[in-house]
């Protein structure tokens, strides 16, 4: 790909920005949500989602069943059918297909479901692996992966509470292979809310805002790696492969009555960028979907598998928020072998809160959860549904990409380069939170850097500027409010926050 | 209390109030919904924050819409996150600090004059649907006038036709408080409290009832509230109906068998706070009848057509149990760690209410009765038995497989001669001396070769099992290839 050519831009001269009269766009204009009926009789409160062959799904839910769902692709929403797989199951948030077979991960095993009779009902319920423990407490939820390109599964284990790890791999990530042997893969899960993979095939989890994390966030599942909660190390005699412990990271940096939210003119060392220097097994979030603004609480990982057809962001990765009732969209990208990106606000408005979810080839993105423990903005006690491509293009931020003096931001369709007046150093914060054992935390270590020398590519999609200072460590917020396409539109979303874990070189 | 009561016509107003209030660890609820407080009372608020998240407490003006209230702050969310989800409304009277998970905040605060039903609530995004609740601020009601008692002797399991009886005693009770106060009789005896209610203005008044043992509520000789038999005090039952302005006859009906002797009887109008008529106030009277104090919804769980699974944390089934009701009402819980029959019960099933109104955790007892525990302590995990899975025939009946060794173990479980049948078929070599602890902590007495008696209370039930040896307090089944069987049988 050739780069595209900038030019400066003078802004002197150039026309006031123009207030669009037409009615103001909408989400659901680009992209319309089907809300399914559920079966009767049942709560549907959908905790994993699998696509089947012959446009079937598998929904797996909290009570224990799981629904075989048919006409979930129609343009007719009245053609869905559901059949009852199974049921009695302790709480299926996970779900992959194989050879005929659907692996449900729950509280404590997966189980591998086979139909030997071919009525339609599972009847073979096999213990395909259970190698974690699970004490009785409400937190211990495990999330389970689909299969990934080596046929392995990938579970996430919840710890007990917030702070403890009372039996073994509370807080671990694990691979379950196909010949029943499981390999210990990452250390430091606090509380897990969804699982999945990226085009490439590397996987990623959503953990949630409480101790050592300020926010919830998306982490990458790299092996080896320990990603942030200490609780859990106590395992690491099990997972001889997985080296020697990791030093513990600095629980509490205040101290001597010093209140939290006062700076220490010296520095406080609890900081993630700081932490990673010491800790080298310790991998910082990939993106923070930073607490309050883009969620409070991130569940289902969502790859566009759809190659264009659920719209202009084929290959980003979704993420919805239980709480907050919504789907985010992060474009990742890799700097200094670390994984970092940006996350945009991209679906609101779903009917419960969003746990489970897939998208298929085709660009139909499923969608289900429930409120039940937490509530749930969008207000019903369960749901699923389903998010499409209008085919109309939404005027939207495409990728932000981190330059080694700023950041380049991509856009769906040409700006008005009249409206880069408006790009200046009012539209960008950073801070970052404490990395403590502190439940969840405040937005801290603000800066307020200078943004220069914008500039936007010849065919008017690709802006650049500069920011002075880059902060490492920091999510750099950005706000495009006053940025338009040429028909004088605002952006659908205006703003972005970038998880700046590395500046590239 | 006491003091409390007697003078609430006097102290009305001048009172302080200490009130505690928690938040329930992963159920999106307080612990307490409704508070019976009084108009200008001074309210010491302890407030708790015992879940994960963090909480508020949010006190407001009567008809104030604490839901609209709470999702208001989503019109400028950045505004509601800098005031700490707090929200800017001269609807709030007081409220807490947004308290961290395990913080506590004491503070006081004064009810305005002014009687009705303050709402509170959490006002963190998210919460206001589940986690609101009631300052029911309404001054105390009426007590009894011209309260008589009639005390009767006589030993019953029901209450008695007082019509027939011949009064053993009588008098007045000067306080007007309903009390058991018979020095002489601390068993065996019925009592007949007569008195007159005052009602200031027509309208529909609530009557709370609780007793050890039992008890009936007559209003105008019109029966409302009955817990008849021989029971604990411990539920409070309640009755409404209207009534006109005027006086009205009060009649309570009370037996006592031997034991405890407690009765309760309180009233509650439009106008004014839940009312003791009598001395004895149980645990959580402020809260009305016991019923709607609920910790969950029930949600039944019930074999109908065919067998009903439940996997979950079953009590004293350990953590990974599977729980099996059978239709006819014969239930058990196997454990998936040690592949043990931990639990059979009568009855109805499991109510999965527990863990399918909250966050799922908690172990649920069996919802119906008659409950064994072959192996006394829940179980433990085993290291030498594995568990496999199971299959499901045309019906859904389990087959639940586990090794042992080389051996592949199936067992099945089928309602049989008003008990449970347990079937073991064994494939493979089992370890050496390998044998099945049927009972473990139980006394049991052999009475026939295969016949074992297990005499505990309240439960008595038998076992019937060729090959099972009895040694100590255990109750060994050795192990062999091919088919065992088990018959768990209760007393009949």
């Amino acid at each position: 790909m050739s780069m595209p050519r900038f030019f400066t831009l003078s802004a002197r001269w150039l026309m006031p920005m123009l207030v669009s009269s037409a009615m103001a766009a909408t989400e659901a204009d680009y992209y319309p949500i089907t809300t399914f009926t559920t079966p009767p009789g049942t709560a549907l409160e959908v905790g994993s989602v699998e696509l089947l062959p012959d446009d079937r799904l598998a929904l797996g839910t909290r009570r224990g069943e799981i629904w075989i769902v048919k006409g979930a692709h129609a343009t007719d929403p009245a053609a869905i059918g559901y059949q009852l797989f199974a049921s009695g199951l302790h709480e299926v948030l996970g779900l992959a297909y194989k050879d005929g077979a659907l692996y449900a991960t729950t509280r404590y095993e997966i189980t591998k479901i086979t139909d030997s009779d071919g009525d339609g009902r599972g009847d073979v319920f096999d213990c395909f692996s259970a190698p974690w423990g699970v004490s009785g407490d409400y937190h211990e939820y495990s999330f389970g992966s689909s299969f990934d390109r080596n046929g392995d599964l990938w579970t996430v284990h919840c710890l007990t509470g917030s702070f403890g790890s009372a039996v073994p791999f509370r807080g671990w990530a694990l691979r379950h292979r196909a010949d029943g042997s499981v390999v210990p893969t990452c250390s430091g899960i606090r509380s897990p809310g969804g699982i999945g993979f990226d085009l490439q095939g590397e996987c990623y989890y959503t953990d949630n805002q409480g101790p050592w994390h300020g926010s919830s966030t998306l982490q990458h599942l790299v092996p080896g790696s320990f990603q942030g909660h200490p609780a859990g190390n106590v395992w690491y005699d099990r997972a001889p492969n997985m080296g020697p412990r990791p030093l513990d990271p600095i629980p509490e940096a205040y101290q001597n009555g010093r209140p939290r939210n006062e700076a220490n003119p010296a520095g406080d060392p609890d900081r993630m960028v700081l932490e990673r220097r010491r800790i080298k097994q310790l991998l910082p979030p990939v993106v923070y979907m930073v607490h309050g603004k883009i969620g409070n609480s991130s569940s289902a990982v969502i790859c566009d598998v759809s190659q264009g057809k659920f719209g202009p962001f084929a290959g980003q990765m979704f993420i919805a928020d239980q709480s907050h009732s919504n789907l985010s969209r992060v474009c990742i990208e890799t700097i200094n072998g670390i994984r970092q990106g940006a996350v945009i606000p991209f679906r609101s408005g779903f009917k419960s809160g969003p746990i489970g979810g897939r998208m298929d080839a085709r660009g139909h993105l499923f969608l289900g959860g429930s409120d039940r423990g937490w509530g749930a903005r969008g207000g019903q006690p369960f749901s699923f549904e389903r998010v499409q491509w209008s085919g109309k293009l939404p005027f939207e931020i495409h990728e932000m990409r981190a330059k080694a003096k700023g950041f380049e931001l991509s856009f769906t369709q040409p700006l008005d380069a009249a409206s880069l007046a408006s790009v200046n150093s009012s539209c960008i914060r950073a801070f970052t939170y404490a990395y403590r054992e502190q439940y969840g935390g405040d937005e801290i270590d603000e800066v307020k850097p200078s943004l220069s020398e914008v500039s936007l590519s010849e065919d008017g999609k690709t802006l650049r500027f500069s920011v002075q200072p880059l902060t490492q460590g920091h999510i750099h917020e950005l706000h495009l409010d006053g940025l338009r396409n040429t028909k004088g539109e605002p952006l659908l979303h205006s703003v972005a926050y970038y998880t700046l874990n590395e500046i590239p070189r | 209390m006491r003091v409390f009561v007697l003078g609430l016509v006097l102290l009305a107003g001048a009172n302080a109030a200490d009130i505690q209030l928690r938040t329930l660890t992963a159920q999106m609820k307080y612990n307490e919904s409704e508070f019976q407080v009084k108009p200008g009372e001074r309210i010491n608020l302890t407030f708790e924050n015992g879940d994960d998240l963090p909480h508020n407490f949010v006190l407001c003006r009567p008809g104030t819409d604490v839901l609209a209230l709470s999702l208001r702050q989503m019109d400028k969310p950045e505004e509601a996150l800098k005031n700490n989800w707090l929200p800017k409304d001269p609807s709030v009277l007081a409220h807490s600090k947004m308290l961290n998970p395990h913080e506590r905040q004491s503070f006081s605060f004064t009810m305005p004059d002014k009687p009705g039903t303050y709402p509170f609530v959490c006002t963190f995004p998210g919460h206001a649907m589940t986690m609101n609740g009631k300052f029911q601020c309404f001054p105390q009601g009426p007590q009894l006038s011209e309260l008589r008692f009639k005390l009767y002797l006589g030993s019953w399991k029901k209450l008695p036709d007082f019509s027939k009886l011949a009064v053993h005693r009588e008098g007045a009770i000067a306080d007007n408080l309903i009390d058991l106060k018979f020095d002489d009789y601390k068993n065996e005896y019925a009592v007949v409290f007569e008195g007159k209610l005052k009602v200031e203005r027509k309208g529909s008044f609530r009557f709370f009832l609780a007793g050890d043992d039992g008890v009936r509520l007559l209003i105008d000789g019109k029966k409302l509230i009955e817990h008849d038999g021989i029971h604990p005090s411990g539920s409070i039952r309640e009755g409404a109906l209207q009534l006109e302005a005027g006086e009205h006859a009060f009649r309570l009906e009370y037996f006592q068998a031997a034991g405890e002797a407690e009765v309760f009887a309180a009233w509650k109008g439009s106008q004014f706070a839940i009312t003791p008529l009598s001395r004895f106030l149980p645990k959580g009277w402020e809260f009305g009848a016991t019923s709607k104090r609920r910790e969950f919804d029930p949600i039944v769980l019930e074999p109908k057509v065919g067998p009903v699974l439940y996997r979950n944390f079953i009590a004293d089934a350990g953590n990974r149990a599977i729980g099996l009701g059978l239709p006819g009402g014969i239930n058990l819980a196997w454990s998936a760690e040690s592949m043990d029959l931990a639990l059979l019960w009568r009855g109805a099933f499991m109510d999965a209410g527990r863990h399918w109104n909250s966050r799922g955790g908690g172990h649920q007892p069996p919802l119906g009765y008659d409950v064994i525990k072959p192996l006394g302590a829940p179980p433990q995990a085993s290291e030498q038995r594995r568990y496999l899975g199971y299959r499901l025939d045309a019906q859904g009946n389990p087959t639940l497989r586990w090794a042992w060794g080389e051996a592949e173990v199936a067992e099945t479980y089928q309602a049989q001669e008003g008990g449970l049948l347990r079937r073991l078929q064994i494939k493979g070599a089992l370890p050496k001396d390998a044998a099945l602890e049927l009972l473990r902590g139980v006394s049991a007495q052999a009475k026939g070769p295969d016949l074992f008696v297990v005499s505990s209370k309240p439960v008595g039930w038998q076992l019937r099992c060729v090959g099972a040896r009895l040694s100590g307090g255990a109750l060994q089944l050795p192990l062999h290839e091919g088919e065992q069987t088990i018959l768990y049988q209760w007393n009949p």
